[in-house]
């Protein structure tokens, strides 16, 4: 460069003497590197909101700007342990891990520039490509690429290209000597073209023969054929606009599929298998959960076609199929759900977990009973209720798990596909030690209709828990299980139900409303109309549940003991004897 | 220069975005003074509007620079990008200027409104004489415009040493990336670890020179060498890939990707039996049943390369899709919906231009250059898309460099630069390598087809035909490179 100033980027109106170092701002320059080593640091230590990150990033700001007041630009030097600036030092650092200078050198920058507006927009996107550059595996990137690929407007760079060394310009062989008039003539009177003859003379030499007319098609020389107009133009936008949104890896996905049903090529079947293995664990850690479940189902459709894989391939995709239900992956994914990492649809989980093999149930079961996630719950137990369907047999085994959280889900699965060999296992469940697996065999008894199991839910109703006695009383009445009707007639007029709560009281009477039907309106009439002795009623919340449950019974004379108390004064009753009379539950 | 604080002044989107903005407010303008006379309501509206926005731009930036560089404007610097909404646009005032001979245009703070008519007057006014730069001047000093300072375009002075330094940038760029392509694709036959940087390097070089020196580039993929095809065609379908896709307007980093996936396009090929592909002669069913393996091996293999921050999905597609028709038949066979993608559309019809026009292991005799390009366009059996045959047309011209034409005055010529001018790209610049009786030159003559005789307007020179430079024992290369 010929012009000193430009080559140091002093602005030369300034009071600068590019020939005077003392006029330099060298104090401003190396602030300004020592400033950009610091912000980096804070880049590597903090989040980009973190206040500290923050200030370092504004200092790195104003050195800049304090700078350009007295240069135009800021073009330096880079060694291998120092960065200069018109000779002069304006940055070091012995110790290569954290020095700029080398981070710059092993990859070939040997000088670069700032240029004024770096400040504004690109200052942290510079400091992201270096803190990238200092962990970079050398076979995939360099601080060049990603440079490149950053297209920082205000920051320039110039390098060796290390790469490049021992690469030769072509140099072209051989000699051509053509003998072209020979050619010429010939190709001019072998082709049919009517200007031949014409030709053949001009080379023979007769001046005066007619000028050649050029043999190109009009049509060639018709801009509309290779000139792209407005329409095609937009066609062409929106061709590139479908291209950046189009969804690769479904098309990627589509293609190994593609190849991988076809039975012809079992090595290849292999290779695609094990990309798809791969793949699986990636999808997942990203919350491409749409792409897994695609893999999934399209390997099982495989495993299932049994022209698709020979055995060795089927083992292959279902031991893939196994390894992916296995405890680990799954207590992995539910770990990701519930740490918030990945965050998918529940339709979207739904239909991944869905194509799960029976390894997964335990570790699903497990979790859809543990989690404290109201929304992941439902997908989680439709999911297992989904495998289960597939499964029959492994829910049988779980129902002897040590553990009551899996016993609990595993109960509850098996009453939601109907699982009637687990009819046995309630009664024995109804009375296991932990609650949650007797509220749970309640709810399969009533799914399955047990009535094995109903003996053991009228024993429920004498339960210390309150949740184990209501549960009960609805099973029994949804069993309607008559034989029980006699311990409920004892439960309503005991002592123990004005003890207990609204809920509870409610359940145990619409169960005996249920269960008695004709024959218990009169006790019931009894509670809600009569006075006993001096005159007194039952409570209030006695009386309304005797309502509901001669809201129940629905024969006419339940109606007539309802229609006395229509009247009634107490609201809470009068509202238990509306609802009743209207027919609502 | 103006406040160096200034957020806008360093967004290079803000100088994308004005410099749109300048030169369709210059064409607007000029087109209204072609068709209006200057009192009338558009013309004036259309100044205000130039006027306008320079003036924003002269308060953000203290001064407004406009030169163009070949195809490309620059704008106080910033190369602005050509897309589909504006080449023509581009085009159109490149040419205006073009013809004064002005490569640069600068607006002094201070420039009035009213200088803006007389301006553009002498713009829209025909060249004059043998130099028209300098009648240009003439005419502007007699005009009140005392706010703009012109600036020669450099082509004549400095044509020789730009031209001599742009080829040797090519060279680089080229040499190094056909010996990138050599490596990487050799490990990957030798199944050892690939370096995807050094690809990564390679094609970012294509893409800037692309950019920057294009004709250059493009004169470097007429260097085939038999013994390397598989490493020079890769690069050629890279490089002309991103030509075509330079003129559909996508972005640095879209060329990259677009870039990256035509350079592997092929990389299952590494897959095959070097003895099929080095195969002379016609391959029997067996043999081509195998070699329509290749894009599947080419999607399988590139899931073994490290090195991409993602998997490289979009590079997948294109080395699975190249040889899919636009309809998406031809291969490999769909079963699920599939339609080939844009990238991998230009890729194929990079690829079929390359493949052509080359001499390979079963084509002793390449295509005329020309006959290529229609063929593709014309015939749909081949699968190309039509619209990107036309932009590598547009691209590379009727008559791509490298092509050995026979012109009307029985002189041979090797066309090495193609005519920026859109309606006259059957006429582009040549280099005339024999005489009319067919005696080599010593020193070939540069001609530009598009000269015309200035008593009938005539063609001083047209092409009649093309030939087959191998006929000859030309190699065009010699006059290029």
């Amino acid at each position: 460069m010929s012009d000193p100033a430009d080559a140091s980027g002093v602005a030369p109106a300034g009071a600068i003497d590019w020939e005077d170092p003392s006029t330099l701002p060298l104090d401003e320059v190396r602030d300004l590197f020592q400033t950009l080593a610091k912000a980096l640091r804070a880049y590597q230590l903090y989040d980009e909101n973190n206040p500290v990150y923050k200030r370092f990033v504004g200092n790195l700001r104003e050195s800049f700007q304090g700078l350009w007041g007295e240069v135009e630009r800021l073009p330096v030097q880079v060694e291998e342990d120092r960065i200069t600036w018109l000779r002069e030092e304006v940055y070091r650092s012995e110790s290569r891990a954290d020095s700029l200078a080398f981070l710059f050198y092993k990859d070939g920058v040997r000088e670069f520039t700032f240029l004024p507006g770096i400040e504004d927009v690109e200052l942290e996107p510079l400091l992201s490509v270096l803190q990238r550059a200092r962990n970079l595996r050398p076979e995939s990137d360099d601080l060049l690429t990603i440079l490149w690929e950053a297209d920082l407007s205000r920051f320039q760079y110039h390098y060796v290209d290390v790469l490049a060394e021992g690469i030769d310009s072509p140099i072209l062989e051989g000699d051509t000597q053509p003998n072209l008039r020979l050619i010429l003539t010939g190709e001019l009177s072998l082709d049919d073209i009517p200007e031949a003859d014409e030709a053949a003379a001009q080379v023979a030499g007769a001046e005066q023969a007619a000028p050649l007319r050029p043999k190109v098609s009009a049509d060639d020389l018709n801009p509309t054929l290779y000139s792209l107009n407005a329409r095609e133009m937009e066609q062409l936008r929106k061709e590139l606009d479908r291209e950046m949104a189009r969804d690769l890896r479904g098309d990627v996905l589509a293609a190994l599929f593609d190849r991988l049903e076809e039975p012809g090529n079992p090595g290849r079947q292999t290779q695609i298998l094990a990309i798809l293995r791969t793949l699986l664990p990636n999808f997942l850690s990203r919350g491409e959960i749409t792409a897994a479940a695609t893999v999934l189902e399209e390997v099982g459709a495989l495993i299932r076609d049994e022209r698709r894989f020979d055995g060795a391939r089927r083992a292959q995709a279902g031991a893939m199929v196994e390894e992916i239900s296995g405890a680990d992956s799954i207590e992995e994914l539910i770990r990701a759900l519930q740490d918030g990492s990945i965050r998918p649809a529940p339709r979207e989980l739904s239909d991944f977990l869905r194509h799960l093999g029976a390894g997964a149930l335990e570790p699903l079961i497990r979790a859809a009973e543990e989690t404290e996630e109201k929304e992941l719950r439902p997908v989680l137990r439709e999911a297992c209720r989904g495998i289960a369907a597939q499964n029959r047999v492994a829910i049988l085994a779980l129902l002897e798990s040590d553990e009551p959280a899996v016993v609990a889900g595993a109960t509850r699965v098996a009453g939601r596909i109907q699982l009637t060999e687990a009819g046995t296992k309630l009664s024995e469940l109804l009375s296991h030690e932990d609650e949650r697996v007797q509220l749970a065999a309640i709810e399969a008894a009533v799914n399955l209709k047990a009535s094995t199991a109903a003996g053991a839910l009228e024993a429920a109703l004498q339960h210390s828990d309150r949740s184990i006695r209501m549960a009960s009383a609805r099973g029994l009445a949804h069993l309607r299980y008559k034989p029980a009707e006699r311990t409920l007639r004892q439960v309503i007029t005991s002592k123990q139900v004005r003890q207990a709560d609204l809920s509870e009281k409610i359940a145990f009477f619409e169960a005996f409303g249920l269960l008695a039907g004709a024959g218990g309106v009169s006790v019931l009439d009894r509670m809600l109309n009569s006075r006993g002795f001096l005159g007194r009623r039952e409570s209030p919340d006695v009386r309304a549940c005797a309502a509901l449950a001669l809201g129940k019974i629905r024969t006419a004379a339940a109606r007539k003991a309802l229609e006395t108390a229509a009247k009634e004064d107490d609201p809470v009753v009068r509202s238990a004897v509306n609802r009743a009379l209207r027919g609502e539950d | 220069m103006g406040d160096a604080g200034s957020p806008a002044r360093a967004d290079g989107a803000f100088l994308q975005e004005y410099g749109r903005k300048v030169l369709t407010g210059f064409y607007a303008a000029l087109r209204a003074l072609k068709f209006y006379p200057v009192e009338n309501t558009t013309v004036q509206q259309a100044i205000d509007e130039l006027h306008g926005i320079i003036t924003e731009l002269l308060e953000i930036e203290g001064g407004v620079e406009l030169k163009v560089v070949g195809d490309f404007f620059f704008l106080n610097e910033t190369r602005l990008r050509l897309d589909l909404t504006n080449y023509s646009t581009f085009g159109s005032f490149s040419r205006a200027l073009g013809e004064h001979e002005i490569g640069a245009v600068q607006v002094l703070e201070g420039m009035g409104r009213e200088e803006w008519a007389p301006f553009l007057s002498v713009l829209l006014r025909n060249a004059e004489g043998d130099r028209p730069f300098e009648s240009f001047l003439a005419r502007l000093d007699g005009s009140p415009a005392h706010h703009v300072v012109l600036e020669k375009a450099k082509e004549t002075l400095q044509t020789d040493l730009e031209a001599e330094e742009s080829l040797a940038a090519a060279k680089r760029t080229y040499t190094q990336s056909v010996k990138v392509a050599n490596g990487v694709l050799t490990d990957v036959r030798m199944g050892r670890a690939v370096n995807v940087r050094k690809v990564k390097r390679a094609v970012q070089g294509i893409v800037d020179q692309v950019l920057s020196n294009e004709p250059s580039l493009v004169a470097m993929t007429t260097l085939r060498d038999f013994d390397e095809y598989t490493f020079t065609h890769s690069v050629n379908v890279c490089i002309f890939s991103v030509v075509i896709g330079q003129r559909l307007g996508l972005t640095r980093l879209q060329l990259y990707e677009l870039g990256l996936g035509a350079l592997f396009h092929d990389v299952g090929k590494m897959k095959m039996d070097p003895e099929l592909i080095t195969k002379t002669g016609a391959l029997d069913d067996e043999e081509w049943a195998q070699m329509r393996e290749h894009p599947t091996e080419g999607l399988l293999l590139l899931f073994k390369l490290h090195g991409f921050a993602d998997v490289p999905y979009r590079q997948m597609l294109t080395a699975y899709e190249h040889h899919m028709k636009v309809d998406a038949s031809g291969y490999p066979a769909n079963k699920r919906a599939r339609l080939p993608s844009l990238f991998s559309r230009i890729v194929a019809v990079a690829d079929s231009f390359d493949a052509a026009t080359s001499v390979r292991s079963y084509q002793y005799e390449p295509w005329p250059p020309d006959e290529v390009l229609k063929e593709m366009r014309d015939n749909p059996s081949r699968g190309m898309d039509p619209l990107l045959v036309k932009a590598l047309i547009n691209a590379t011209g009727v008559y791509p460099v490298g092509t050995l034409v026979i012109l009307d005055t029985l002189e041979l010529a090797v066309v090495v630069q193609s005519n920026p001018n859109l309606d006259m790209l059957h006429q582009p610049v040549v280099k005339v390598i024999s005489d009319a009786v067919g005696v080599p030159l010593a020193e070939p003559r540069t001609l530009d087809l598009s000269e015309s005789d200035p008593v009938t307007g005539d063609p001083l020179r047209a092409i009649i035909k093309t030939t087959d430079a191998n006929k000859y024992g030309v190699r065009v290369a010699d006059y290029l490179v």
